[in-house]
C-alpha cells in the first residue's frame, strides 16, 4: 500500500498515511487491533508528531502519532472497529 | 515424610486449582476478543487468577478440617479449592448466578462458604483481623480448631496485617498467616515497595516464629506448613510463613505486564511446582497411568463444575435488594416493653 | 467567550486531559509530585498517569507500598511542610484503611490549627460501577467525603472540565479529593460513552470550584447530576425531548463547595427538581441537593424526585448490578414524573 498519493483533486499537496505500524509491532503475535480513540476529526489541522489515535493490540495500548502536517482528511478505521496492523488507519492531506 | 496417598492428594488438588484457571481464562476472555471490555463476556468484572500458587494453597490446607477458618484475598479460588468450597457453588458465583455461593451478590473476590469456614475480601490484607478472630472464638469456646489467613506479599506493608500478627501474638491465638510471595504488587516488584526480601522476618517484631519455604514446592510448604499448624492446635501461638510461589497469568486478566521483563516471566514459569511434584512422585513409582488418571479426574471435576454453573439461572434484577439484613429477620423485637420510670425533675 | 478566536478541535480522553494538566503543574513547579500503587510503570491503573514516570523519573512519580495509612498520611505530613503532594487512592474503595488520615488529619488540621497549618494535597481515587467490580470496588462514596467539613470535593464529567479543574485543584492551598469515574476516563479496556472526550485547549487554564456547569439548557425540568451520571442524564434528555419534555442538566462539577445558586436558578425557572447520584440513595448527595433548594426556596419546588443507588451494597451479577445502579431509562422515569405533576 502506498504511504502517499496525489491530491485527488489535483492540488500540490500529498496524501499521506496514518498507518498502524511502530517500534511495538516487535513485541507483538496478533496480527489485528482495535482502534479505541481519534483525538481529532476529519478537516482538523494536526502537526507532524501530534497523537492522532490510539490503538489496542494484544490488551497494550498504543499511540499513533500523524506522520506529516496537514489537515486529518480521511478516517479510514473508526473507533471500536478492527485494523490489521500495517493497515491505514486514515490520511492527511499533507500542507 | 509425606506419604505417597498424600502425596497424590495434594497433586489431584493442584491439577484441579492451574485447570480450574485455565479454563476460567478461556471463558472470561469469551466476549472480550477482539477488543478486550472488562464488563463484556459471560465473567464480567475483574478476575484475578492464581495459577503458579498452588503449593501454598494446597500444602497448608490439607493440615486443615472444615471448622478450621480461612480467609483468603482478592485471589482466593485454589486456596478455596484446596479447602474444600463446593466448587459448582463457587463457579456459578464467578458466573454471577443465582445458586452462586453468594446468589451472585458477591462475585469472584467474595467468596463465602460457611460449610468449610471459607471466607475472603477484596481488600488487602483485610482477612487478616477476620482470621484472628475466628482463632479468639476457638480459645474462648475451648474448642481445637484454627485459623489461617492468606495474603499477598504485597499486603505486608499493610497496618491490617501488623496490627494483627500484634494481636494474635498478645492473645496467643492460634492462627496462622501465610504470606504467598508471588514477587509482585500488580506492576510493583517487592523490593521496590517492601523493606525486607523475606517477608517472614516481620515474626521478629511480634514475638512468634517465621518460617520462609522459597521453592514453589509443595512438599516443603507441606511440612512447614504441617509444624505452624501443629503449633496452634497445640495452642503454642501463632506463627508467620511466607511461601514463595508463581505470578503465571499478569495480576488481573487483561493485565497486559508491559512492566515485567520476558526474563522474569520465563524464570518464575520454569519454577512449577506442579512439575515439580509429578517429578517427586515419579521417584515414588507413581506411573503414567496413575498420574493421568489424577489428571482427568481433575480436569472432568473442573469442566462439570463450570458446565453446571453455565447452566444455572441469572439472579433476577430484584434479588438485588435481598439480604442486605438477615432476612428473615431475628435476633430483633419489634415491641418496646413499657416501664412505670420515675420522674426526674432537672430542677431539683 | 474564548480568549483567542482560534476554535480548539484537539479532543481528549478524560484521563490524558488530568495527565496534562498534572504534567503541566509538575514541570511548573517542583514541588508537585504524585504518590501512589502503580503510577509509575503501570501509569495508573486506570490511565492516571500514563507517560508521566518517563518525564518525570521515579522520584517524582513513585510507587509506594500498599499502605494507604503511610503514605496519604506521609502526603499530609509533606503538604504542611507546603510541598504539593498528589497522591492517588487506587480504588475510592480503599479509603477504609487510610480513614483516619482523611478524616481526622488532611481534613481537620487547617482547622485545629486555626489556620496556621494549611494541608495543600490532592487526593486523587477512581470511583464507580458499570463493570460488575461488586461491592468493595464499585462505590463512589460522594456522600462519605462531602459529608466531611474540611476537604473540597472535585468529579469531572468531561475531558476540558477534567483538565481545569485538576489545574485548580493542584494550585489550591486546601485538600481537595479528585474523584474520577473509571468509566469516563477513555481506557482501552472499559469503553466509556461518547461525552467525556472532548475538545481541551492545550494551554494551562482554571475552572473555579463551586461553578455548576449547565450542560443542557431546557425549559421544563431540572436534572442536577454529577461524573458518570450526567452523561447518561443527557442520554434521558434527548430521548424525552422527543416527547415534548425539555430537560436542563446541571452538571455539579464540585460538590464541596457546592453552586446553590445555579441550581436554584434552575430550579425557579422549571419548577421540577430531579437529582441523580451513583452514590447510596440516604443520608447522601441528593438528600443535600433538595434540602438546599427547599432550605432557600421552598416555593419554588413544584415537584421533587430522586434517583440514586437504593441502599444496598452494589452486588456483582449484571442484572442486580444493572437495577441498583440508575440508567438513562430510570432517569426519563423519573423526569416523566415530576412533568406530569
Amino acid at each position: 500500500m502506498p504511504d502517499r498519493q496525489r491530491a485527488a483533486d489535483g492540488g500540490s499537496g500529498v496524501r499521506v498515511a496514518v498507518r498502524a505500524t511502530g517500534d511495538w509491532e516487535a513485541d507483538v503475535d496478533e496480527d489485528e487491533g482495535i482502534l479505541v480513540d481519534w483525538f481529532a476529526r476529519e478537516g482538523r489541522s494536526v502537526e507532524a508528531g501530534d497523537t492522532l489515535c490510539e490503538i489496542q493490540v494484544e490488551k497494550v495500548s498504543v499511540d499513533i502519532q500523524a506522520p506529516a502536517a496537514g489537515t486529518l482528511d480521511e478516517i479510514v478505521v473508526g473507533e471500536d472497529d478492527a485494523f490489521a496492523i500495517g493497515e491505514t488507519l486514515g490520511w492527511i492531506q499533507s500542507e | 515424610m509425606v506419604s505417597q496417598d498424600k502425596l497424590c492428594e495434594l497433586y489431584a488438588d493442584m491439577l484441579t486449582a492451574r485447570y480450574y484457571e485455565e479454563r476460567l481464562q478461556e471463558e472470561y476472555l469469551e466476549g472480550k476478543q477482539p477488543a478486550f471490555d472488562i464488563s463484556a463476556g459471560p465473567i464480567p468484572g475483574e478476575l484475578h487468577l492464581a495459577a503458579g500458587q498452588e503449593a501454598a494453597a494446597v500444602g497448608v490446607c490439607h493440615h486443615l478440617r472444615a471448622d478450621d477458618t480461612v480467609t483468603a484475598p482478592h485471589r482466593p479460588h485454589h486456596v478455596a479449592i484446596a479447602k474444600g468450597v463446593d466448587l459448582k457453588r463457587m463457579s456459578a458465583e464467578i458466573f454471577g448466578r443465582k445458586t452462586g455461593l453468594g446468589k451472585g451478590k458477591g462475585g469472584h473476590m467474595h467468596l463465602f462458604d460457611p460449610d468449610v469456614s471459607f471466607a475472603c475480601s477484596g481488600i488487602i490484607a483485610e482477612g487478616c483481623p477476620p482470621a484472628a478472630g475466628a482463632a479468639l472464638a476457638a480459645t474462648k469456646r475451648n474448642e481445637d480448631a484454627v485459623a489461617v489467613a492468606f495474603l499477598g506479599e504485597g499486603a505486608i506493608d499493610q497496618g491490617a496485617f501488623l496490627e494483627s500478627l500484634n494481636f494474635a501474638s498478645v492473645h496467643d491465638l492460634p492462627v496462622v498467616f501465610v504470606v504467598e510471595d508471588n514477587d509482585w504488587a500488580i506492576s510493583m516488584p517487592k523490593e521496590r515497595v517492601t523493606d525486607v526480601e523475606d517477608g517472614s522476618d516481620r515474626a521478629a517484631g511480634f514475638d512468634m516464629p517465621g518460617i520462609r519455604v522459597d521453592q514453589d514446592d509443595a512438599i516443603a510448604v507441606y511440612e512447614a506448613a504441617g509444624e505452624a499448624i501443629g503449633r496452634a492446635r497445640d495452642r503454642n501461638g501463632p506463627t508467620l510463613l511466607e511461601v514463595q510461589v508463581h505470578r503465571r497469568m499478569g495480576h488481573f486478566m487483561g493485565d497486559p505486564q508491559t512492566y515485567r521483563s520476558d526474563a522474569d516471566e520465563e524464570a518464575a514459569l520454569a519454577r512449577d511446582s506442579i512439575d515439580r511434584l509429578e517429578a517427586e512422585l515419579r521417584d515414588h513409582g507413581v506411573d503414567d497411568d496413575e498420574l493421568d488418571a489424577i489428571r482427568d479426574e481433575a480436569e472432568s471435576r473442573v469442566d462439570e463444575a463450570i458446565a453446571w454453573a453455565k447452566e444455572q439461572p441469572h439472579p433476577d434484577p430484584d434479588d438485588a435488594y435481598d439480604d442486605v439484613f438477615v432476612n428473615p429477620p431475628s435476633g430483633v423485637t419489634t415491641e418496646e416493653p413499657e416501664f412505670e420510670l420515675a420522674e426526674v425533675n432537672a430542677d431539683e | 467567550m474564548s480568549e483567542t478566536d482560534e476554535v480548539i478541535d484537539r479532543e481528549l480522553t478524560m484521563s490524558r486531559a488530568m495527565v496534562e494538566s498534572i504534567a503541566h503543574e509538575m514541570r511548573e513547579d517542583e514541588e508537585v509530585f504524585y504518590m501512589g500503587e502503580d503510577v509509575a510503570d503501570y501509569g495508573g491503573i486506570f490511565d492516571s498517569t500514563q507517560g508521566l514516570l518517563d518525564e518525570f523519573g521515579r522520584d517524582r512519580i513513585m510507587d509506594v507500598p500498599i499502605s494507604e495509612t503511610a503514605y496519604l498520611g506521609a502526603a499530609v505530613g509533606a503538604a504542611q511542610e507546603g510541598m504539593r503532594p498528589i497522591a492517588e487512592l487506587m480504588f475510592a474503595d480503599f479509603f477504609g484503611v487510610a480513614m483516619d488520615q482523611i478524616y481526622n488529619q488532611l481534613a481537620k488540621n487547617t482547622y485545629m490549627s486555626g489556620g496556621n497549618v494549611n494541608v495543600p494535597l490532592v487526593l486523587t481515587a477512581a470511583v464507580g460501577g458499570t463493570y460488575n467490580d461488586a461491592a468493595q470496588h464499585s462505590q463512589t462514596l460522594y456522600g462519605t467525603f462531602a459529608h466531611i467539613p474540611g476537604l473540597k470535593l472535585v468529579v469531572p464529567s468531561t475531558a476540558y472540565d477534567a483538565k481545569g479543574l485538576m489545574h485548580n485543584a493542584i494550585r489550591d492551598d486546601d485538600p481537595v479529593m479528585y474523584l474520577f469515574h473509571k468509566r469516563l476516563m477513555g481506557i482501552g479496556w472499559m469503553p466509556a460513552p461518547s461525552g467525556p472526550k472532548t475538545p481541551v485547549p492545550e494551554t494551562d487554564y482554571t475552572i473555579p470550584f463551586g461553578s455548576a456547569d449547565i450542560k443542557r439548557e431546557g425549559a421544563d425540568v431540572t436534572v442536577v447530576t454529577l461524573g458518570l451520571h450526567v452523561h447518561r442524564a443527557l442520554a434521558a434528555a434527548e430521548s424525552l425531548a422527543a416527547e415534548g419534555i425539555d430537560v436542563e442538566v446541571v452538571d455539579l462539577r464540585t460538590l464541596v463547595p457546592l453552586d446553590t445558586d445555579t441550581i436554584l436558578e434552575s430550579v425557579r425557572k422549571t419548577g421540577r427538581l430531579v437529582v441523580v447520584d451513583e452514590d447510596y440513595r440516604s443520608f447522601g448527595v441528593t438528600g443535600e441537593v433538595i434540602a438546599r433548594v427547599a432550605d432557600r426556596d421552598l416555593g419554588a419546588l413544584d415537584a421533587v424526585e430522586r434517583v440514586a443507588v437504593p441502599d444496598v451494597p452494589i452486588p456483582y451479577a449484571r442484572p442486580m448490578e444493572n437495577e441498583v445502579i440508575p440508567d438513562a431509562d430510570d432517569i426519563e422515569a423519573r423526569v416523566r414524573a415530576v412533568a406530569s405533576e
